[in-house]
Formats: C-alpha cells, sequence, structure tokens
C-alpha cells in the first residue's frame, strides 16, 4: 500500500483546522461549565439551566459541523480536538440526578408520615378512640412504611443514596400543629393535609421522571395516598357535623350519611398539584 | 360468561395485551395529542416539560381510547341517574345521590380534557363509549335492582379506569398528558375509596395501586 502524501497532508491540515476550532470553542464554554458546576454544587437540579446548557452544546456542535452523522468521522480524525468535542456532545445526566431526588424526597414524605402516625396512635383518643378510625391509623402507618422501603430500594437501584430523615420542609409544619393534636378532628386534619402533600408532589413527580418504572411506582403510590386524603377528608367532615357514629363499616351506615359525604372527598374534578413538595427539598446533597 | 368482579369485567372482553398501540394503532384515529412539537429532536429532552422525544402516535392513541373510558362512565352514571329517578333503584340515601351527580359531572370534565387533546391534535371528538367495555356494562347494568348494586357497578368502573391510567403512565411519552392521565387516576381512585366506604369495605384495601384491572384496546 502507498500513501499518498498530499492527501495525507490535507487529512491533517483538516485535522489541525478541526483541533483548533474546537479549542477555541471549548474554551469560551469552559467558564460556563465550571459556572454550572459550582451553581449546582450542593443544590438540586436546574432543569432550565441545563436545558440552556445542552443547546449551547447542540449549537457549538453544529458550529463545528459535527452534528449528527458528520459527528464519529470528524471526531475521530481530530486527536485532542476530537476527544474535546466528544466530551462536549455527551448530554448533562440531569435526568438520573432529578429522578433520584424526586425518590429521596418522597422517602423523606413517607418518614414523616410514619413518624406522624406513630405518634398520633400514642394519642389516647386515637388509642381509644372510634375502631375505625384507630384501624386506618394503623393501617396507614404500615401502608407508609411500604411506600418508604419502595421509593429507598428504587433510589438505590438508581444509583442514589437511600434517604431516611423526614423531609425538612414539612416538619415545621408538625412541629406546629402538635401542641393542638387535642381530639381526632385535629389529627385528622394533619394527616390530611400530609396525606394531600403527598398526593401532590407524587402526581408532579409523575411529570418530572424520566425512568418509567419510578413513574409506574410513584403512580402506584400516589393512587394510595389520594385514598388516604379522601377517606380523611370524608372522616373530617363526619366529625365536623357531630356524627362520628357514621364512621363505621357497617351496612347501615350508608342510608344514613349526610349529602356532603358523597362529595366532600374530591371537591375538584382533576388533581391540583399547589402543595406539591419540591424534588429539592428532601434530596440528599 | 357473566362477569362478575371486576376482573372478569375485564377479562370477559378485552383481550390482555399490552396498553399502548402504537402506529397500527393510530391508523384509525389519525390524532395527535395536544402539546406535541418537538424544536430539536436528535437529543433526549431534559427540561422538565413536555417531552417530545417519543412516539407521539401511541399517545394520541391512549387519549381516544381514555375518552372512550370516560364515556362510558359518564353514560353509566346517567342511566343510574334516570333509573334513580324512576324509583327502580329503591330509595336512593343523599349521600349516594351526591356522589352519582359529582361523579358524572367529573367524568364529563376528564372527557372534556380527553377530547381537548385529541381535537387539538386534529382528530374527532370521541361521542361513542369504549365498544368492547360497554356491552359488558350494559349487561351488568340491566341487572341492577338497587342501589347497592349501582354502587357497586359504579365501583368496578372506578377501580378499572383508574388501573387503567396507572397502567398508561410508563407508556405516556408527553409528560403534559402523562400528568393528565395522573390526575385523573388519583380522582377516580378517590370515587373508588368512598363508593368502599358506602359499601361498608375498608376505603384504602391495597398498599399500592394495582394495574390488574387496567382495561386494555381489543
Amino acid at each position: 500500500m502507498t500513501i499518498d502524501d498530499r492527501a495525507m497532508a490535507e487529512v491533517l491540515e483538516a485535522s489541525q483546522d478541526i483541533h483548533s476550532e474546537g479549542m477555541k470553542a471549548a474554551k469560551a464554554v469552559l467558564p460556563q461549565l465550571e459556572e454550572i458546576r459550582e451553581d449546582r454544587r450542593g443544590k438540586g437540579v436546574n432543569l432550565a439551566e441545563i436545558h440552556r446548557y445542552n443547546q449551547g452544546r447542540r449549537s457549538l456542535l453544529r458550529t463545528l459541523g459535527l452534528g449528527g452523522g458528520n459527528f464519529a468521522g470528524k471526531a475521530a480524525l481530530g486527536g485532542l480536538g476530537g476527544v474535546v468535542t466528544a466530551l462536549i456532545a455527551t448530554p448533562a445526566h440531569a435526568d438520573e440526578a432529578l429522578d433520584i431526588q424526586i425518590l429521596q424526597t418522597a422517602s423523606s414524605i413517607e418518614v414523616l408520615a410514619i413518624a406522624t402516625y406513630e405518634a398520633a396512635l400514642g394519642l389516647p383518643f386515637i388509642k381509644g378512640g372510634n375502631k375505625v378510625v384507630k384501624a386506618f391509623a394503623e393501617t396507614t402507618m404500615s401502608q407508609h412504611n411500604e411506600h418508604k422501603e419502595a421509593f429507598q430500594a428504587q433510589t438505590e437501584k438508581l444509583g442514589g443514596q437511600k434517604q431516611t430523615a423526614p423531609n425538612p420542609k414539612f416538619v415545621p409544619v408538625v412541629e406546629q400543629a402538635t401542641p393542638g393534636l387535642t381530639d381526632a378532628l385535629a389529627v385528622a386534619t394533619l394527616a390530611e393535609t400530609l396525606e394531600t402533600v403527598a398526593t401532590q408532589t407524587y402526581l408532579e413527580n409523575i411529570g418530572l421522571l424520566d425512568d418509567t418504572e419510578t413513574v409506574t411506582l410513584m403512580g402506584s403510590v400516589m393512587g394510595v395516598e389520594t385514598q388516604h386524603a379522601a377517606t380523611l377528608r370524608a372522616v373530617k367532615a363526619l366529625l365536623m357535623g357531630g356524627a362520628p357514629q357514621l364512621i363505621a363499616l357497617d351496612a347501615s351506615v350508608a342510608a344514613k350519611l349526610p349529602a356532603a359525604a358523597g362529595s366532600v372527598a374530591f371537591p375538584l374534578a382533576f388533581e391540583p398539584t399547589e402543595n406539591a413538595a419540591d424534588p429539592s427539598t428532601g434530596a440528599l446533597s | 360468561m357473566t362477569a362478575n368482579t371486576p376482573r372478569d369485567l375485564v377479562e370477559t372482553k378485552v383481550h390482555r395485551r399490552g396498553f399502548l398501540f402504537g402506529a397500527a394503532g393510530l391508523a384509525g384515529a389519525g390524532v395527535l395529542v395536544a402539546a406535541c412539537g418537538s424544536d430539536d429532536n436528535d437529543e433526549a429532552g431534559t427540561d422538565g416539560g413536555g417531552d417530545n422525544d417519543g412516539d407521539a402516535s401511541g399517545d394520541a392513541a391512549i387519549a381516544t381510547f381514555a375518552a372512550g373510558l370516560e364515556v362510558l362512565a359518564v353514560n353509566t352514571y346517567k342511566g343510574a341517574l334516570d333509573a334513580a329517578t324512576a324509583g327502580k333503584l329503591g330509595a336512593v340515601p343523599p349521600a349516594v345521590a351526591t356522589f352519582v351527580t359529582t361523579a358524572m359531572k367529573q367524568h364529563q370534565e376528564h372527557l372534556d380534557a380527553w377530547n381537548g387533546a385529541v381535537t387539538k391534535g386534529g382528530g374527532d371528538a370521541v361521542t361513542e363509549p369504549d365498544p368492547t367495555l360497554a356491552p359488558v356494562v350494559a349487561e351488568k347494568f340491566g341487572k341492577v335492582t338497587d342501589v347497592g348494586g349501582a354502587a357497586r357497578l359504579a365501583l368496578e368502573l372506578e377501580e378499572i379506569a383508574a388501573a387503567t391510567y396507572l397502567n398508561a403512565l410508563a407508556s405516556i411519552k408527553d409528560k403534559e398528558t402523562r400528568k393528565l392521565a395522573a390526575s385523573i387516576q388519583s380522582i377516580d381512585a378517590k370515587h373508588a375509596a368512598i363508593l368502599h366506604f358506602v359499601l361498608a369495605e375498608y376505603p384504602v384495601p391495597d398498599v399500592f395501586a394495582k394495574t390488574e384491572l387496567a382495561a386494555k384496546p381489543a
């Protein structure tokens, strides 16, 4: 095989041009990358920032003529330039990071819910009160524990560290309500608040997640938290209406329920997300 | 075979295959879901909103199928209301009457939302119930003679709807459409919880919401 010196020189020149252009472009981008790194250090994932970064990266690739199918061949020519452009061509892995944050925050909400139900079950008017309410608190605490374990396992499956602490954003909500937990209505009100936060957080998460397995898990847990919230709304209404005797799993109860019991649990046709916790609130840094 | 349980209701008439129609299913629908339209499809999006890198045809098929389910729910509640008004169900407790009118109205809103997505994508609004489930429900409804029976049928429909939406979540590519499905899933699960209570059953029977009852296109 003979080497065409002229063709080889042209290839080398082209390679040097790409290298030179690549270095210039990389130098321009590096400060932005450093800024993003510093901004993100110890903080939540900023989706808009990452989106802008990825758009800038695509623009750079187009400027260098490395978009799409051109990339492989041209990067192979470019030595260091190829390495730089290959590095730039790697998208930011925000998706997994955000999914892990979401799961950690979900775990933290479950931890808080478990602690709250556990505390409620120690209150005399719950422990020795309405049997259905007590059974509901016990069962719900157990269900939240299984949700927590599922979220923690999924966190680790995605390569993250499991969250075992309660959500710091909502701990004050529970602490503030604790002195006023003097009757079943106050307990039901606090529990309904937490269940609503959980439901709306998981709903919001479903619109953010990329891992489809986690989407299904989140939807499955949301489907249960929303039923907890609905039940607590009905219980609250009966307590507020002075009809605690109707909080019973008895076939004769239906005929005695007030009209409002048929709609109080779902005032809206669509679940809102205004009380959703931000994915970063329970995330581990 | 008569369907006696929610599982029967699904399995007697609905083939158990994947929920997602795929492109073949879309052929008859010819629609696109709203909010689709990527400005850059050479990379996976990471912007957290409307992720448009997937197959929009699947989303369109899901929207169409969901609308058919909602038509069925609205029609069934309307039938129950008419039967109650005509005195065919005996005495109707106030809470049950409120439930029926509220749930019917909310399912109508769900239907409108799905049809909004379907028509925005160029398709025709769905006005007919899912053709596979409709005759099964009609048969069961024909056997309802009291409020308890009507509540049981409503519970079955709500559980099927909630399971169907849950089952579809991972298949829906557009994230706003996915949130719509999850939002409706939540409300349908709430309906089911209250119906359980009315029927003297524990309102939250499952630790994790299940997909076993999910309806799937024939």
